[in-house]
């Protein structure tokens, strides 16, 4: 009997999932965890193993077509020789740098936060960016040109026969990148503004997506004498469909609180340096947050939780926070895995790693599915205040925003310089209401107003 | 003056050459007073009598030994093969005496043997043959063939004019074929050996052929520009050897995909060579594999049904370029 190939889970809860090219033909043999296909979904590419060995009987899913995630794709049928095996669990591609988190280990948690998911090989699926190891469809000429325009390959997409990188790409590839300083200049309006947004939700609920309408507009724009029309990237895409849809989903109310970071800023100051020699990566304000976030969900459960399809309230046990990396290809938001249970150096640590992944394009699967609760840093552009959008399907967002040496009036009436930082949260006001954000904010200002000038790190 | 058709064209190149120059003269099977098979030798025997113009035994080693012998005194004999596949019964005096006296003696041996190449006239397997790598292997010898009216004139006479031995390739499909005519120039002309010409122009891909082939190419390279949007650049070669590098490696380079026609057998042909120069000289330069569309490895066949799907044309050519483009 043929095995069925299922379209995996490529994120927490992206709902489908579209067939970029068949790596296989039908009649092909395929060995177990040999590449059968390329998934895309908007925010990464990933090949598919083949769950078994044996002979691909048929292609259910033509290239380009998007089906939901379970639905099969293809038909395997084994060979009587070979046993059937199990879908691969977890199988991190030789790429997927560990994920350094105590919580990894932990799958069937994971696994059964996917109720109702009924695709528990979903993570059976590796990200296909490989970096060590150079993509293999390329054509001699593409693999010159890119040697002599130094442009990372596995950057670049193909559009040849299985999804090799031809000339036509790379002179694509190129003819955009000469575009870019229009789209830099954009982001940094963006970040500029008051209202930046914030990261992008790209888990999609439950909720079948609807067909933003901004993707196939009515009329066509047409370019005139005074506009330029650029054509959004499928990450900009997808940014643009997540964002309108929380905003949709989600009453936001968004509330801010002001913390003095002095402590934590002088500590900073004078244990930065030593700190990197020591560990080998650098610290910030954003681990101290982090921790006091989780305290601050300990105080206020609803905080980490999600309002459902059939008017329910999920509240998780895990907190699992995602920190925003601003990258080259725009924002992705990686998951650090039980946040609570590290220390503000192994949460300093692990920010590095998944910034460091992301920035490289080395994100596996794993990294930016199960986040509970977000933590945004827009205080690194300046920004002193920010209304952040929810990532769905979470219950708040909270932005941190720039450290400034202000004349604060203290508690004894004496003026003295502080340094300040605003908090802003937004969070669904389904779920919970003013009072319970304050609280939530007051906890997490709280603990980092309560580090005093030594601070044990670890 | 009218348009001539591509077998006019050998008959008005040989009767120019032997007007030009008395050591020019034609031996053959029935070249003389049947005219030759196809009538390419017509009227030659009335207007320069029966020594310059040789009715031969049917025996193709006499034929081109005696052809290599005339060479050798200074004559510039050329040997008609009244079927080119007949030319394996001269073998020995091609490839033991013709190509190799000049290396051996200093004597050059400047003579032609021409003769009807190629299939798609149901010929069968002693009637149809593509013999041309097995002299384009063999140093010493030039090998030509022409597609064109225009070139079928230039090439033979320049060949008849150079003093190495030539084959030069003629293919009697062509023969007759109405497209093919053309007002050639009153004035003497050659096409010189080595030279490539460019067809057809265009970037998305080049296509190296020559003979019959190219117009199977032109055919497919319409269709391409009419219903895909490719604007293939095809290739005739003319001369296969010496070949013209200079030409294919440019047009590669420009287009960075290329495809290889010929009608004669894919192992060890013609685009194997082609290949492994486009592969040593321009690996880098390439987008997509070098690909070649030739005949199957089997004796050419009898049955029209099957020499039908023996043959490379249009169709076959268009797959391999769809394909190649995809890539």
């Amino acid at each position: 009997m043929p095995t069925p190939v299922k379209m995996p889970r490529l994120g927490e809860s992206v709902a489908e999932g579209t067939v970029g090219s068949w790596l296989k033909k039908e009649g092909d043999w395929v060995e177990r965890d040999e590449s059968l296909a390329e998934i895309i979904t908007d925010k990464i590419n990933a090949e598919l193993p083949s769950p078994v060995a044996g002979r691909l009987a048929k292609i259910l899913v033509k290239v380009d077509e998007t089906v939901p995630v379970g639905a099969d794709i293809a038909l395997i049928e084994e060979n009587a020789d070979v046993s059937a095996s199990p879908p691969a669990e977890a199988a991190p591609g030789p790429d997927a740098a560990p994920v350094e988190s105590p919580a990894r280990a932990n799958v069937a948690v994971m696994d059964s936060k996917r109720a109702g998911d009924g695709n528990g090989s979903s993570a059976a699926v590796q990200v296909s960016r490989a970096g060590e190891e150079e993509r293999q469809r390329i054509s001699p000429l593409a693999r010159r040109l890119a040697r002599e325009h130094s442009l990372d390959l596995n950057a670049i997409p193909g559009t040849g026969t299985g999804g090799r990188v031809r000339k036509e790409d790379i002179l694509a590839y190129l003819a955009q990148q000469e575009e870019a300083p229009v789209a830099v200049g954009a982001q940094f309006i963006e970040a500029a503004t008051p209202v930046p947004a914030a990261q992008p939700a790209y888990t999609a609920p439950a909720a079948v997506p609807v067909a933003p309408p901004y993707v196939a507009p009515a009329a066509p724009t047409i370019a005139g004498e005074d506009v330029e029309i650029v054509t959004p990237s499928r990450m900009r895409l997808a940014i643009a469909e997540h964002m309108v849809r929380s905003k949709r989903t989600s009453p936001h109310a968004t509330t801010v609180m002001e913390v003095d970071m002095t402590n934590i800023a002088k500590w900073l100051e004078k244990n930065r340096d030593d700190f990197k020699r020591r560990e080998g990566y650098s610290i910030s304000y954003v681990p101290f947050v982090m921790k006091s976030v989780c305290e601050g969900i300990r105080k206020v459960p609803l905080m980490n939780s999600s309002w459902t399809e059939d008017n329910k309230i999920i509240i998780k046990k895990r907190i699992n926070l995602g920190i925003a990396v601003a990258t080259d290809m725009g924002l992705v938001v990686p998951t650090i895995y039980d946040a609570d249970q590290l220390t503000i150096a192994g949460l300093a640590k692990q920010v590095n790693a998944v910034a460091q992944r992301a920035r490289t394009n080395k994100l596996t699967v794993e990294d930016i599915q199960n986040s509970t609760f977000v933590v945004n840093n827009p205080g690194t552009f300046g920004t002193i205040i920010s209304v952040p959008i929810i990532n769905q399907p979470h219950a708040g967002i909270l932005s941190m925003d720039a450290v400034v040496k202000r004349p604060v009036v203290t508690e004894d009436d004496a003026i003295a310089i502080r340094y300040m930082m605003y908090l802003c949260l937004s969070f669904d006001h389904r779920i919970l209401d003013g009072a319970g954000a304050a609280t939530f904010l007051q906890a997490v200002r709280t603990k980092l107003q309560n580090y005093g000038r030594e601070i044990d790190v670890y | 003056m009218s348009a001539v058709t591509y077998l006019e064209a050998i008959s008005q190149a040989i009767r120019e050459e032997m007007r030009r120059d008395e050591a020019v003269f034609l031996l053959g099977e029935d070249v003389g007073t049947y005219g030759g098979a196809f009538k390419v030798s017509a009227g030659l025997l009335e207007e320069f009598g029966p020594e310059r113009v040789i009715d031969t035994p049917m025996a193709e080693a006499a034929i081109i030994g005696s052809a290599v012998g005339a060479a050798l005194m200074g004559m510039r004999p050329i040997a008609e093969m009244q079927f080119i596949d007949f030319i394996t019964c001269g073998f020995d005096q091609i490839i033991n005496m013709a190509s190799k006296m000049y290396w051996r003696a200093g004597m050059p041996v400047p003579m032609v043997i021409r003769g009807p190449s190629g299939g798609g006239v149901k010929g069968g397997p002693f009637h149809s043959a593509s013999p041309e790598v097995w002299f384009f292997h063999t140093p010493g010898i030039k090998v030509v063939v022409p597609a064109t009216a225009y070139d079928a004139k230039g090439l033979l006479k320049a060949a008849i004019r150079d003093n190495n031995p030539v084959l030069y390739l003629e293919h009697k499909l062509l023969y007759r074929m109405p497209e093919l005519r053309e007002e050639l120039p009153a004035e003497d002309y050659i096409v010189p050996l080595g030279k490539a010409i460019t067809r057809r122009e265009g970037e998305d891909m080049t296509i190296l052929t020559y003979g019959a082939m190219v117009h199977q190419c032109l055919k497919a390279a319409q269709v391409l520009e009419q219903e895909d949007g490719l604007n293939v650049e095809v290739i005739d070669l003319r001369s296969l050897s010496p070949l013209d590098r200079e030409a294919i490696l440019e047009s590669v380079k420009h287009t960075n995909k290329v495809l290889i026609v010929h009608e004669d057998t894919l192992t060890g042909g013609i685009g194997a060579e082609l290949a492994a120069i486009l592969a040593e000289d321009l690996f880098e330069y390439l987008d997509g594999p070098i690909t070649r569309v030739a005949a199957p490895d089997a004796p050419f066949p009898y049955a029209p049904p099957l020499e039908e799907a023996y043959l490379p044309n249009a169709d076959k050519i268009l797959a391999a370029t769809r394909k190649l483009a995809a890539y």
